[in-house]
């Protein structure tokens, strides 16, 4: 039975996807190390240890990397960027996306798509943390909490304060001083939510907002965060039925399976 | 052949060799005492010395007869640059600074010395970019704010050190932004020259605003007669505007050969010829010298089967031309195989001056600036911005548009949404550059290349 892998290596995670001519076979988000190569192969054997039966042991027809350190993975076929990853996910999950914004651990990039999933244009900050999963590991360790506390925490919160600092490192302060005020945390947690809403609308609306719109990376788990954009942007962010954390990879492997064809 | 292997072929070599020669004689004219006080006073004169740097960088991998043209153009760039620096003290009597937007012809015509204030902003950002980073702190410093654009912001450094030769008067105009306007309220203060300002309209293609802004040049040469010694020589503003039109036929040629695909040449050895045909010698027997012997390169070009043989990709190049890293041309042209055919601060619709009287001529050169690069695109209504944009894009047949997203630019930022519409609308690829103009700081080389190589690899892949 034929496989094709994708293996995503990001700053703070690795992810791979293996599929086979049925689909996802499985999917595994690991902690990234130093060195890219490790996170890789760590990745791709951890998500092959998660197919049960003898498939596991099969060679991959193909493998495609992807992520920050895509260049880094010698025994890779070939790479190819994130924003096109993303996006190709992103269509095979639902063909109505067009616009796309992929919170990463030190990024943030804005899609969009054309009808048929491939990258119409893209606009991404990877100079300063403001917006990324970053500030939010930042902030939530501000709050001793770990993130989906932190999230669950804003979601409490009746009047957000605002965190007026772009900068992680000074927001980060900030929110120090904001609770030697005795400011209520869920409020100071729901005002750091809000200043990173402010950068991925802000993001986004580089490359256009059109429908359907979805959330991928990381911190598209972050409830919070997702409540305050559907709230800001009036508009559904589409829910993918899959881990959004995976889609970069998901994109790699069906790219690697494409071309195998 | 990588680029450093390259780079030092016999084309490099002889015309390296011409540059220093060109500097050398400097130390002729104005002699080697009066150039080592020009130096001491005007410490960016050094920076010419790194000219073959540039050149080599420009150059890239570049072969045939489109290298030879980079080094020809670098060679005019720097005789006029040297022109300029022997000037300096030997027509002192009669300098005048000038901003970009105002038309040197007459100031030439004059019999005054033209220093385009925003010549320096330009070239050192391109020579070397830590030549200039320090003028826009001082310029900060001052009270400028940090977010106008690095041109006048640098420009304003250098008046605040005192590294411009004092004016006799200053020309400026109401483009093409506001952070140009209040940098020239700045050096007013500081040299304490008398100062003019030309007042564009907003509206300006009608026969109503060729009239007040004609109105406009005739104020500023009365301005000028009365506080220099300068007069207007009709007969001679008529051999310099005649001498313009010879020079913008052969323009027009050279542009009309960058159609064919692939191109002969690179839009940067273009803008080069232009900016020193346009911004410091029109109406000059030696931009009529340069814009032949580019023709001629071209017309090789051709004949080897193009500057880059292999061409895959046209790009057009929006906005000013990413000056922290101007070889942006002929590294999307190796990596790529992407030929950048023309940008916003070439193309130009100059009409050919009529030279029946001074009022026509007058009214020209006031059709020449007022539709010229900046003026007509970053102020005034938006259409002349889009209108210019995808003229280009048609006429040049370009696969995709790079729009030099520079962060000082407010008026351009402001139409980035709009620019966006409209590309999609065209089903033009577009990819918009985050940089600033001067300041490798904001934005690196390093950082634009990585911004191009992502849209190469994903929106054109």
């Amino acid at each position: 039975m034929p496989l094709w892998a994708g293996c995503d290596v990001g700053s703070t995670t690795g992810k791979a996807v293996i599929l086979d001519e049925s689909g996802v076979l499985a999917g595994v988000i690991v902690e990234s190390t130093l060195d890219p190569e490790i996170t890789a192969k760590k990745a791709l054997g951890d998500a092959r240890a998660a197919i049960e039966g003898p498939a596991g042991d099969e060679e991959f027809e193909r493998l495609v990397g992807t992520g920050y350190g895509r260049l880094q993975i010698p025994f890779a076929d070939e790479n190819i960027s994130e924003i096109t990853c993303h996006a190709l996910g992103a269509h095979h999950l639902d063909p109505e996306i067009r616009t796309l914004v992929d919170i990463g651990g030190q990024d943030l990039k804005a899609i969009a798509l054309n009808d048929d999933g491939t990258v119409m244009e893209f606009a991404m900050n990877d100079k300063c943390a403001a917006g990324t999963g970053r500030f939010f590991e930042s902030m939530a360790r501000t709050f001793q909490l770990s993130l989906e506390q932190f999230s669950d925490l804003s979601l409490t919160s009746t009047r957000p304060v605002s965190i007026t600092a772009q900068c992680s490192v000074f927001a980060e302060s900030e929110v120090v001083s904001l609770v030697a005020k005795k400011q209520a945390p869920a409020d100071i947690a729901a005002g750091a939510q809000l200043a990173v809403v402010r950068r991925v609308i802000s993001m986004a609306r580089r490359v256009g907002i059109r429908p359907a719109f979805t959330i991928s990376g990381g911190c598209a788990k972050n409830r919070g965060l997702m409540k305050l954009i559907e709230q800001r942007l009036k508009l559904k962010v589409a829910r993918l039925d899959f881990d959004p954390q995976l889609l970069g990879a998901l994109g790699a492997a069906l790219l690697a399976r494409r071309k195998s064809a | 052949m990588s680029g450093a292997a390259i780079s030092k072929d016999s084309v490099y070599l002889h015309w390296a060799a011409r540059n220093w020669l060109r500097i050398l004689r400097l130390g002729v004219n104005p002699g080697p005492a009066r150039l080592l006080k020009i130096r001491k006073r005007y410490p960016w004169v050094s920076g010419f010395l790194k000219v073959n740097k540039l050149m080599a960088r420009l150059m890239g991998e570049r072969r045939g007869a489109y290298r030879q043209a980079t080094g020809f153009v670098i060679n005019r760039l720097i005789d006029a640059l040297a022109i300029i620096v022997r000037d300096i003290h030997r027509r002192r009597d009669r300098l005048i600074w000038h901003e970009d937007l105002v038309p040197p012809e007459i100031l030439h015509a004059m019999g005054l010395m033209p220093f385009m204030v925003e010549m320096l902003g330009i070239v050192l950002p391109m020579v070397d970019c830590a030549l200039g980073e320090s003028y826009l702190d001082e310029a900060e410093n001052a009270g400028l704010p940090a977010d106008t654009c690095t041109l006048p912001r640098m420009s304003l450094g250098l008046a605040l050190r005192d590294h411009f030769p004092p004016p006799l008067a200053i020309v400026s105009s109401n483009s093409p932004c506001d952070g140009g306007m209040s940098s020239y309220a700045f050096m007013q203060k500081l040299s304490g020259a008398p100062t003019f300002r030309l007042d564009l309209p907003y509206r300006f293609k009608d026969d109503q605003a060729v009239d007040y802004y004609t109105n406009e040049l005739e104020k500023m040469i009365a301005f000028l007669e009365e506080r220099t010694p300068g007069r207007l020589d009709e007969e001679h503003l008529r051999e310099i505007c005649n001498e313009r039109n010879r020079a913008m036929e052969l323009e027009l040629t050279l542009w009309d050969m960058l159609r064919h695909r692939p191109a002969p040449l690179g839009s940067d050895v273009v803008f080069l010829a232009h900016m020193l045909f346009f911004g410091l010698f029109p109406g000059k027997p030696q931009a009529t010298r340069l814009y032949t012997g580019l023709i001629d390169y071209a017309k090789q070009s051709l004949r080897e089967g193009g500057g880059i043989p292999d061409e895959k990709y046209r790009v057009l190049l929006w906005n000013p031309a990413t000056l922290i890293f101007p070889e942006i041309f002929s590294w999307a042209e190796s990596e790529f195989g992407a030929t950048m055919i023309m940008e916003m601060l070439t193309f130009n619709r100059h009409p050919l001056i009529d030279t029946s009287s001074r009022r026509n001529m007058l009214r020209d050169l006031a059709r020449i600036m007022m539709q010229g690069p900046m003026s007509q695109h970053t102020r005034g209504p938006v259409e002349y911005f889009f209108d210019d944009l995808f003229f280009i894009h048609e006429h040049y047949s370009t696969d995709m548009i790079w729009m030099a997203g520079h962060v000082g630019c407010k008026n351009t930022q402001a139409l980035l949404g709009m620019m966006r519409e409209k590309c999609r609308q065209r089903q033009i690829p577009l990819l918009t550059i985050d940089y600033d103009l001067g300041d490798s700081r904001v934005v690196t080389a390093e950082g634009i290349k990585e911004q191009v190589r992502m849209f190469m690899d994903t929106v054109m892949r």
